[in-house]
């Protein structure tokens, strides 16, 4: 569990985040402390409002950190790092470009080669089960038909983290379900570093390695879990009673608002030792 | 069950081909149709009622003149439609540029968009005459005073257009280190364009309207001195059959703004 440097991807040490209306100061995020490991899926739980959404984006160089400090592989976080994937609540396809073109987006901004990136984005779209869509356009497509791209579009330029700011929350609880799994299938291929907002425990417990328990008063992390089903996960993990005690618990931590604890206070701890 | 459902599609089969041939040619065969007997209409009225010429022409003369002054009217409306086309570039160019400032530096918009707004207010056509005596009775005064008139619609619809571009789809391209003008130029242009183009829409047919305005005022050729003109002669059909011609050359600008549209949308958006 102890992690070394060199194996630390995401480095998020005492960060804030007030913002500053000029008449009233919000506190959005107060003093959160957490490192991701490479190769680690990491859920960020949190009702809304909570400053979650704020605290990933500070991740990806997208907001300002007011005080603290976030380290991406080892470098300061500044500002947006083409090393670093962002997929966002709305998938924000470009609705004049056909599938294949905006999974192509990235490519075209960064200017890398178009051809042999068209080989990898098609690989991508057959395996979120897009095939026979390549040329269709966004309006042609469902919510999470949408998403799908969207995934590819984040994944197709290698970026080796992958930021995820509840990006499945615009969807049917089916969908969601669905996509989950799409998810999964892809994570465990490529195994990239993910840093996934949520407010669903359910998705949380389904995807991560670690979930973090954000609460809204303090705005910080008041728990560390780590999930102890092994990789690659069961698709029916979620109906055993293991999995519903641990949905239960992060629950009840949610509901009151506070775990009483932060991390690296103490020895994660294992639901399956849980007596309340 | 299985029988309704190989029965239904059989038992309809034969009719939709029927209506769906009539219904196809709807979309055009209405409007067509509806103004085809509005001009039926007017030439019974004016021949029931023996409205007299001055006041009011059957189309059937009208036609008949337009016909007889074809070459006349071409060389006026060539003067119109020369202006009109220049006045509308110029305008598109101006107010695509000024949209552009205005969604680049914040402290231009807040400068130029409430002026702007308030400008939009003035009945802008009063101005004519004082665009004749800034600029003379020659060409620019007429172009100035058609892009004068033309280029609001454009400057308000393009900013408004690059100010919808989709906040998520500009912080992806910040993710992505998108540069300025990759952000501009791939993602708030192509949001922009549907907006633009509505805007030059309108604008073409203001760009007519400033020209013609200002012929009535200065010009000694176009299509508006001819309408003065033939009016002064109490030539009613005459002026019926410019405004035919002038019907033809808002058309024509009309037509290829929307083709340059098709164009772009088939080349850039892609």
């Amino acid at each position: 569990m102890q992690t070394q440097a060199g194996d630390t991807a995401i480095r998020v040490d005492n960060v804030r985040k007030i913002y500053d209306t000029g008449r009233e100061q919000t506190e959005a995020v107060s003093g959160v402390s957490f490192g991701v490991e490479r190769g680690e899926f990491v859920a960020i739980l949190g009702p809304s409002g909570c400053g979650k959404s704020t605290l990933l984006m500070m991740c990806g160089g997208l907001e300002s950190i007011t005080t603290g400090r976030i380290e991406i592989d080892g470098a300061a976080m500044t500002k947006p790092r083409a090393s670093i994937g962002v997929m966002f609540q709305d998938s924000s396809l470009l609705p004049w470009k056909s599938v294949l073109d905006n999974i192509l987006f990235p490519i075209r901004i960064l200017k890398r080669d178009m051809a042999s990136h068209e080989e990898r984005a098609r690989q991508l779209i057959d395996m979120v089960g897009l095939h026979g869509f390549e040329d269709k356009k966004p309006h042609q497509l469902s919510g999470g038909m949408r998403q799908r791209v969207a995934i590819c579009r984040a994944l197709v330029y290698d970026p080796s983290i992958l930021l995820m700011d509840e990006p499945f929350s615009a969807l049917d609880a089916i969908t969601r379900d669905e996509m989950g799994e799409a998810l999964l299938d892809i994570w465990e291929q490529y195994t990239k570093t993910a840093l996934f907002v949520t407010h669903s425990i359910r998705e949380a417990v389904l995807l991560a390695d670690r979930v973090l328990v954000m609460t809204r008063r303090p705005a910080t992390i008041v728990e560390d879990i780590r999930v102890p089903f092994s990789r690659p996960r069961a698709r029916d993990v979620g109906e055993t009673a293991e999995f519903n005690e641990l949905c239960g618990h992060l629950r009840s931590l949610i509901e009151t608002g506070h775990g009483g604890r932060r991390p690296g206070d103490g020895p994660v701890l294992q639901p399956g030792r849980r007596g309340s | 069950m299985s029988v309704a459902a190989s029965e239904g599609p059989a038992r309809v089969s034969l009719r939709p081909a029927l209506v769906k041939g009539w219904k196809r040619n709807l979309p055009w065969m209405l409007p067509v149709g509806t103004a085809l007997a509005t001009l039926l209409l007017w030439e019974i009225v004016v021949r029931v009622f023996s409205v007299p010429q001055v006041i009011l022409p059957p189309p059937s003369a009208i036609g008949a003149e337009f016909v007889r002054i074809m070459p006349l009217l071409l060389q006026h409306a060539s003067q119109t439609g020369m202006e009109s086309l220049v006045a509308l570039l110029l305008a598109a160019t101006l107010g695509a540029v000024i949209a552009g400032v205005m969604a680049s530096i914040p402290l231009a918009r807040d400068v130029l968009q409430p002026n702007l707004v308030a400008l939009q207010l003035i009945p802008k056509i009063a101005l004519a005459p004082m665009f004749i005596i800034w600029l003379g009775i020659d060409s620019s005064s007429r172009l100035a005073f058609a892009v004068f008139l033309s280029f609001f619609p454009i400057v308000i619809a393009a900013s408004a257009g690059l100010a919808q571009a989709d906040e998520t789809a500009i912080r992806l391209c910040r993710s992505l280190t998108a540069s300025p003008l990759q952000t501009f130029f791939r993602v708030r242009v192509p949001f922009a364009l549907p907006h633009f183009f509505n805007g030059l829409r309108i604008a073409s047919t203001m760009a007519v309207i400033g020209v013609i305005v200002a012929e009535f005022i200065s010009s000694r050729v176009g299509l508006g001195h001819y309408i003065l003109y033939a009016s002064s002669r109490m030539e009613t059909t005459g002026i019926f059959a410019a405004l035919l011609m002038l019907c033809i050359v808002g058309l024509g600008l009309f037509g290829g703004v929307v083709l340059i549209e098709r164009l772009v949308r088939d080349r850039y958006l892609r």
